[in-house]
């Protein structure tokens, strides 16, 4: 059966990092010039405004910086998850990156807990980053 | 424009069906980013959700501050009779037992779906003079746009746009927040309603509950918020909700709900009016008096 949620759509700015989850690595944009590492991709370095940067792989680990509990159904896909955890996750080399938290009652997140990713290998061309509690 | 000489009158309105058209639940999906439904991301609910939560890992607040303001708006409801919630009382009890939408979210910290529309007319204070209503004269007006993308948002927990638009605003008014007689405040979610007036100073981060308590912004409370119900309790019309209850306050239209005697609180000299956009991505501060 086909994988019933919605998948991402890649951009120009966003292959690469989509790429790079095909292949179980968070890859994220590093500003050559003020090493700012940056999420969403861009053309410049919103801190400098640069255009000279480079991909970089990280290491995967990070903190739950918030987080939100689905109770209500708003798309007939996720029903069966519900409750279900979205999270802003900040990784150790700094972008916030949008995710879910798996593998932990809802009641037991907090911010600020040490989380480390894990991959939903969900199609042919997608895996999804998602996180749960350092072990 | 009316001070060059362009025009003489401005109508500002705003009208939606979102009620009867039952829009798409995930028509607002992309709101963090173009992939937040590939993760079950969906509705203003959920980013607002987490800003509150990332406030209560940051200062002092939770149901128990929320609870305050949706209980209050509401009693300011039930003497609108446009209020969409107007016959429908609501008790703390009611609030506690409401179930979760997006936790920390239960049902009453959500504002509204509503038919309908606003408007209000901007012109000179020497026409509006010559016209059948007292007009409202604004004394100051504050913008501000913190955040790009809301995933990166640092601010979601404050200061919002709320603290740089509001002093923009009282300096423009030469007041302060002791001078306002009640708040009209944008509030998609409780959260905001706290959050903005925590920025503009009514009270420093955390001491929310406590300023709440006794039914401060409430009908006979020393701080008016909300006298129409608001987005929670009244109707969603963005950011004409709250405005357009202001002008009608100072005009003294509001009838039953009326600032002053008729209601045991001050006369509205000053009213002090909010709005903000995407998830406490921009904001702007309005202060308007009496003639």
């Amino acid at each position: 059966m086909a994988y019933p949620k919605p998948l991402p759509h890649p951009t120009a700015d966003t292959k690469p990092f989509w790429d790079g989850c095909k292949n179980h690595q968070l890859r994220f944009q590093k500003c050559t010039q003020c090493h700012h590492v940056r999420w969403p991709p861009s053309l410049f370095c919103p801190e400098c405004h640069t255009s000279q940067t480079e991909w970089i792989v990280a290491c995967g680990k990070g903190s739950v910086y918030t987080f939100a509990v689905f109770h209500r159904c708003f798309h007939k896909a996720f029903e069966g998850d519900l409750p279900y955890v979205t999270a802003i996750v900040e990784l150790e080399e700094g972008p916030h990156l949008l995710t879910n938290i798996i593998g932990c009652p809802p009641d037991h997140i907090r911010c600020g807990m040490p989380v480390e990713v894990t991959w939903e290998d969900v199609s042919e061309e997608f895996s999804l980053p998602k996180f749960m509690p350092t072990s | 424009m009316l001070d060059a000489g362009l025009c003489h009158y401005v109508l500002v309105s705003y009208a939606d069906n979102a009620l009867s058209a039952r829009r798409p639940d995930h028509h607002s999906g992309h709101i963090l980013d173009d992939n937040a439904p590939v993760f079950g991301q969906f509705g203003a609910v959920a980013g607002y959700a987490m800003a509150a939560q990332r406030a209560m890992y940051t200062f002092h607040t939770g149901p128990e501050t929320w609870k305050q303001i949706a209980v209050g708006q509401r009693k300011w409801a039930n003497l609108n009779p446009m209020a969409m919630m107007a016959d429908r009382p609501l008790t703390d009890e009611d609030y506690d037992r409401a179930p979760y939408i997006v936790e920390p979210f239960r049902l009453y910290d959500n504002c509204l779906i509503s038919d309908g529309g606003r408007a209000y007319i901007v012109t000179s204070v020497e026409r509006a003079r010559d016209l059948k209503q007292p007009p409202a004269v604004i004394m100051g007006l504050g913008q501000h746009y913190p955040a790009r993308d809301i995933a990166q948002s640092t601010t979601m927990a404050g200061p919002t746009g709320a603290r740089i638009a509001g002093e923009m605003a009282f300096r423009m008014a030469g007041i302060t927040p002791e001078d306002v007689d009640a708040c009209e405040i944008y509030d998609c979610f409780t959260y905001a309603v706290e959050i903005t007036l925590q920025d503009y100073g009514f009270f420093g981060p955390g001491e929310g509950e406590d300023w709440f308590k006794g039914g401060t912004i409430e009908p006979g409370g020393r701080m008016p918020v909300n006298t129409s119900g608001g987005q929670l309790s009244e109707v969603y019309f963005m950011g004409l909700t709250p405005l357009t209850e202001g002008v009608m306050q100072i005009m003294g239209r509001c009838g039953a709900r009326q600032l002053g005697p008729a209601t045991h609180t001050r006369e509205p000299e000053i009213i002090l009016c909010s709005d903000n956009g995407g998830i406490l991505q921009s904001h702007m501060t309005a202060i308007l008096r009496r003639d």
